[in-house]
């Protein structure tokens, strides 16, 4: 199958072959600056979510695309969907916010946190604004998310990944399919890489 | 270019692009409504008790009941490309020692357009507390029935359908106290 292609190679010579290596790397290198472009823009790390779980139906189902963004001088408000990541924990959490208490800096934002460090938080970037301590929760479940909290009694700002602004459905579920299964994942990438370098265009 | 992996490559592309056309038109037609429904939010009663909640089956706080009554019709945001409109009903107050809250009550989903008049008396889903677990500090809440339209594709939006402006007080706590199943 593959002794047209070789005979081509040989006859193009090497530089042909380097050459179709850097449109390959300059496409895969394309793609990554878009993407963190993007995360830049919506100050989110991540801006771009897949629903994991059924806990939002019948909004969101498993397999839609979010897009998030972060925006740092606004402050949360209830209703927001936003997306949340609990230290210890590694898969983000897609739940609404139902409570928000803005806890001006003048307070000490420990005594309702029970945080147990003992140095001061560093006045930083977001100085402008209130702390913010926030309670979840999905719209499918009957309460809300303190067990996912992992001990903790309120969401802050930092725990937050984004909030949601738009969504497009289904088409997520590529991802959870090759998470699911490996194979798959390999299986394309192998694909992909192989067409690419054969390519002669 | 007539190969059966060219022709795929062609279709799969000419495929992709409309699809993405269409779905952008959907996404940006719903921006030609502006409707924004009004409706009257009145709060009945407001009593504060001290209990357990389940959750903290050791802490004692006051927890707030509130009784309300909410007329509003949700029809007019009704279009091709919602998929359902969440309605949730909020207390809003600063407390003297200069903390904001708000913190959703009630809140239901409306999928279909002949659900969307809705009258409901009620009294609250979700424990009404606040960060110091005592209501001394708080003046009287005002609260706001909003809502937010889910797409079928697109971006989400927000309002506001109304709004009931400090009527009710928040009483001191009264003594019987409640354990929660």
């Amino acid at each position: 199958m593959f002794t047209e292609e070789l005979k081509a190679f040989r006859r193009l010579g090497f530089r042909h072959v380097l050459l179709q290596v850097l449109n390959f790397a300059s496409v895969i290198a394309s793609g990554l600056m878009i993407w963190k472009g993007l995360g830049i823009v919506t100050n989110s790390e991540s801006p771009i979510v897949v629903v994991l779980s059924g806990s939002m139906e019948p909004a969101f189902y498993r397999g839609d695309l979010l897009f998030l963004t972060n925006p740092s001088s606004e402050q949360y408000k209830t209703g927001d969907i936003t997306v949340y990541k609990i230290p210890g924990a590694e898969i983000p959490i897609v739940h609404r916010v139902m409570e928000t208490h803005d806890v001006p800096k003048s307070i000490d934002i420990r005594k309702y946190t029970k945080s147990k460090s003992k140095s001061k938080p560093q006045p930083g970037e977001d100085s402008k604004q209130d702390n913010q301590l926030l309670l979840t929760k999905g719209d499918n479940n009957y309460v809300d998310d303190i067990e996912l909290y992992q001990g903790l009694e309120w969401l802050e700002k930092k725990h937050i990944v984004g909030k949601v602004r738009g969504f497009l459905p289904y088409v997520g579920y590529v991802t959870i399919a090759m998470n699911d299964c490996p194979q798959l994942k390999y299986a394309l990438l192998g694909g992909l890489g192989l067409l690419a370098l054969i390519q002669r265009e | 270019m007539h190969s059966i992996f060219a022709r795929i490559n062609n279709t799969s592309a000419l495929l992709s692009s409309c699809m993405m056309a269409l779905l952008a038109a959907i996404a940006l037609s719903t921006l030609v409504f502006t409707a924004r429904p009004e409706g009257n939010v009145s709060v009945a009663s407001v009593q504060v008790y001290s209990g357990n909640t389940r959750r903290y089956a050791t802490k004692r706080q006051d927890l707030a009941f509130v009784d309300f009554n909410i007329t509003a019709d949700f029809a007019p945001l009704f279009n091709w490309n919602t998929k359902q409109i969440f309605l949730y009903l909020q207390a809003e107050y600063n407390t003297t020692t200069g903390i904001k809250n708000e913190a959703v009550i009630w809140d239901r989903i409306i999928r279909r357009k002949e659900e969307a008049n809705v009258n409901v008396i009620g009294k609250n889903k979700y424990n009404l507390r606040d960060l110091s677990t005592n209501f001394k500090n708080a003046p009287p809440a005002s609260y706001s029935l909003k809502y937010n339209i889910m797409p079928y594709v697109g971006a989400l939006t927000y309002g506001e359908a109304a709004r009931n402006l400090r009527t009710c007080c928040v009483p001191p706590a009264k003594d019987p106290c409640i354990i929660f199943v």
